[in-house]
């Protein structure tokens, strides 16, 4: 048993330094290595998630486009996250207690023998240097708790101040007359909003990003409570969580953003495991069978042989790419289906070329002989036959892929791929049609389909430097 | 002659009715994965998709009983076959429209596309394959090789979106997307001259996706040739290289290259369906898409049988071609 292991590896070692001499083989090889590395480590190479939406403004640059002249001002992603020590009191009402309290700031009002209205007005200032951004929004976690008789609210208000004093409120909780908890799923507030463009008095169509944060300077972010409480005993408190803004910049990641703002580099990082996985299982499943189909059609031959070669016509004469998209149109939506229907659909070649091979050895001497001392079928095919075939398998293994890595990119560049995974052609098919060409996004356009190609040709140069190691029969004379 | 002549008719007539099983196999299977399969393994019924669901079930039966649905499955199928065969096919479950009809009004745009990328693809494949062959070995065939295999990894769709990114979009040369701009230009040589425009973008994908390939085929057939001992021969008897390539490959290397040749030419028919819906050409690929995802199942076999008999047809016409100019076929 350890001589055999020592043969192979030996017989490995022998196909690593012939390997050596093949430049392209290693290249293929070389780049193949790192697109695995890169589908292994696809969590740890991108930064965020293939699907998280919203990182930035959607259709945004990629970051380093900020070293270009013109594109220095875009707007950055600025997101505020405001805590208690973080605001600035600009108005605390007497009676009204304001403190921190287990992360979040506690506002407490007790009644006393008249209503009143008590407020507190908080503040935050920053500076803001870009050029106008598109879009802002915002997100208020609060809880209102009411021990009170009918009658006390709380009203809680937002409100941005531009550098020449100008306020928009872009949020208003309305009274508040019971208790309420939103710490969990806050209150929010959003530039594209149509109702909040109109309350402003803007149009619809105008962003509202652009309209208020149109000059560099200190804006204010002013948050507004008031609390009226009736007479009589009770207390009304007010808690309020990390109040969260954020505008979102036209400047992300390596390869910026899509339409939803998802990040596209983690997009092309994570289609690397798609396409490869895609490649590699339907290259081993469409070679074992065409490997089953062409070894028994070919050694039994007769009648077994014409019916599994008619079946295989068939399917040699039947359009692939029209039935695999009409087929793909209602069973596509899952990838694993959709990695079969591609090696059902290919192997017939390799099937239609292992019988070939596997009918000129059933005819040599060392097979007729292995018959002739009583092997069985089982041990003639597995011990004389599938030997021979190894180097012609290991090449089509290799060669399979390519075809499959193009067809699942163009089933998915259709739409016709499992939308949950992100792939190559999915984001080819984005930017087609969520306007990546009237924006002159070649960022978007040219890295996922350079990677399918540069994928795609590392087998196809692995495969030919295999073909040349293991198939000397094909060493053309000249 | 006469047992030569035999010899011919006997092959051509095994070869008819292997041809035609196949054809009939072929349709058994479509007719298995886009109507059994769908309706009676997964459930999903194509009349779903087109039918108007304000209607009243008794309007519904009757339109599904309109395009044949309520029969059994057999008979649906013998009448499909026997439709196909008769040259009608149906009526498209969306437009209403017989299939034919729509299909006469896309097919002059298909066949002009693909007619003229694929004289254009054979052409220069044959010229550009033979020229390596004959320098194999100089930087020129090498950079030929290089190039096919390159190409070869690009998907089709994407040779598509670069060409419409760069001449389409950055340089405006080239229209983005459809067949003649709107409305269509009166006077005719304007009218040639906006189709071609529009033909441009789609025409050199298909040319880059395809003349690689077929040049290094090519290639390879001459280079697989020039190894056999018959090529030996002939060069040591003294003849010239150029003789030996006329009198002696050339034969040879026909019955491949005609074979091929039979199998590009039902594509002039069924389209290119990635390049057709890249640019919007209004043409039986982009068609045969539509049809496929909206469930139009009349339309999908009928484009997908005319493909098959075409296949068929065409390969049979290659086969006896081969079997006149190359004895050694039909006596086999």
């Amino acid at each position: 048993m350890a001589s055999i292991t020592a043969t192979r590896i030996e017989a490995v070692k022998s196909f690593l330094s012939e390997l050596k001499l093949h430049k392209t083989g290693l290249l293929g090889l070389g780049v193949l290595i790192l697109y695995v590395f890169v589908a292994i480590f696809a969590p740890w190479i991108s930064p965020v998630g293939p699907n998280e939406t919203g990182l930035a403004d959607s259709y945004a640059y990629p970051s380093w486009f900020s070293i270009f002249p013109g594109y220095e001002n875009l707007p950055r992603n600025i997101i505020l996250k405001l805590s208690y020590e973080d605001w600035h009191v600009l108005h605390q009402s007497n009676g009204l207690e304001y403190v921190e309290e287990n992360d979040l700031s506690k506002i407490n009002v007790k009644s006393g023998n008249v209503s009143t209205v008590k407020d507190l007005l908080l503040e935050y200032t920053f500076n803001y240097t870009f050029n106008p951004p598109k879009r802002f929004s915002g997100k208020i976690p609060f809880k209102v708790e009411i021990n009170h008789a009918l009658g006390s609210y709380v009203r809680i208000r937002c409100s941005i101040v531009t550098p020449k004093g100008r306020v928009y409120e872009v949020y208003d909780s309305l009274p508040i007359a019971n208790n309420l908890t939103r710490l969990e799923t806050p209150a929010t507030y959003d530039a594209r909003d149509i109702s909040l463009k109109l309350k402003l008095g803007f149009s619809p169509h105008d962003y509202l990003g652009e309209k208020i944060f149109n000059l560099k300077g200190v804006y204010k972010l002013r948050l507004y409570i008031s609390i009226f409480s009736v007479k009589g005993d009770g207390a009304v408190n007010v808690w309020l969580g990390v109040n969260e803004f954020r505008i979102y910049g036209m400047l992300y990641g390596i390869l910026g953003t899509d339409n939803l703002g998802c990040d596209l580099f983690s997009n092309l990082i994570y289609g690397t495991r798609v396409s490869l996985m895609v490649g590699i299982l339907a290259s081993v499943i469409s070679v074992s069978i065409g490997l089953v189909v062409g070894v028994i059609s070919g050694y039994k031959g007769r009648i077994v042989d014409q019916i599994l070669m008619f079946f295989t016509d068939t399917l040699l004469f039947t359009p692939i790419l029209p039935l695999l998209i009409a087929i793909s149109v209602f069973v596509g939506k899952n990838l694993y289906l959709e990695i079969a229907l591609i090696a059902l659909f290919s192997w017939m070649v390799f099937a239609r070329n292992t019988r070939a091979y596997v009918m000129s050895i059933r005819d040599s001497m060392f097979v007729e002989s292995a018959r002739a001392i009583g092997a069985p079928d089982i041990y003639i095919i597995f011990r004389h036959i599938l030997p021979q075939l190894t180097p012609i398998i290991y090449i089509n293994l290799v060669m399979r892929v390519p075809g499959a890595i193009l067809l699942e990119a163009t089933l998915s560049f259709l739409n016709l791929g499992d939308p949950s995974v992100p792939s190559w052609g999915r984001m080819l098919y984005n930017a087609r049609y969520a306007g990546a060409f009237f924006r002159f996004m070649w960022w978007w356009i040219i890295p996922p389909g350079l990677a399918i190609t540069f994928l795609a040709l590392a087998f196809v140069l692995l495969g030919n430097a295999l073909d040349a190691i293991l198939n000397p029969r094909l060493q053309v004379r000249r | 002659m006469s047992v030569g002549g035999g010899g011919l008719l006997k092959y051509m007539g095994k070869r008819a009715v292997d041809r035609i099983a196949v054809v009939l196999s072929s349709l058994t299977l479509q007719f298995l994965l886009l109507r059994v399969l769908p309706y009676y393994v997964l459930g999903i019924d194509p009349s779903f998709f087109f039918l108007n669901p304000n209607l009243t079930e008794a309007q519904r039966e009757l339109i599904r009983k309109q395009f044949g649905l309520d029969e059994s499955l057999a008979s649906q199928f013998v009448k499909y076959v026997l439709s196909l065969f008769t040259g009608n096919m149906g009526f498209s479950f969306y437009t209403r429209r017989p299939v034919f009809s729509e299909l006469m009004e896309r097919l002059p745009n298909t066949v002009l596309l693909l007619g003229t990328a694929t004289v254009l693809t054979i052409i220069i494949g044959l010229i550009v394959g033979i020229i390596a062959v004959s320098k194999r070995g100089t930087r020129f065939d090498a950079s030929i090789i290089g190039s096919s295999i390159f190409v070869s990894a690009f998907p089709h769709f994407y040779v598509g979106l670069l060409l419409l990114l760069i001449f389409g979009f950055y340089l405006r040369w080239f229209p983005i997307a459809g067949t003649i701009s709107r409305p269509p230009p009166r006077d005719p040589v304007i009218y040639v001259a906006d189709l071609l425009r529009h033909m441009a973008l789609p025409l050199i994908t298909l040319l880059i996706t395809g003349i690689g390939g077929f040049a290094l085929f090519i290639r390879n057939l001459f280079l697989t040739q020039l190894g056999e001992d018959y090529v030996l021969t002939a060069r040591a008897k003294g003849l010239n290289e150029r003789e030996v390539m006329v009198r002696h490959v050339l034969r040879n290397v026909l019955a491949p290259v005609i074979n091929i040749l039979a199998l590009e030419f039902p594509g002039i028919i069924s389209g290119a369906v990635i390049v057709e819906t890249v640019f919007s050409w209004y043409g039986v690929g982009r068609w045969l898409f539509q049809a496929a995802t909206q469930f139009d199942y009349p339309v999908v076999q009928a484009v997908l049988f005319i493909q098959v008999a075409l296949t068929v047809v065409s390969l049979y016409i290659a086969d006896l071609i081969i079997a006149l100019i190359d004895p050694r076929v039909r006596l086999r």
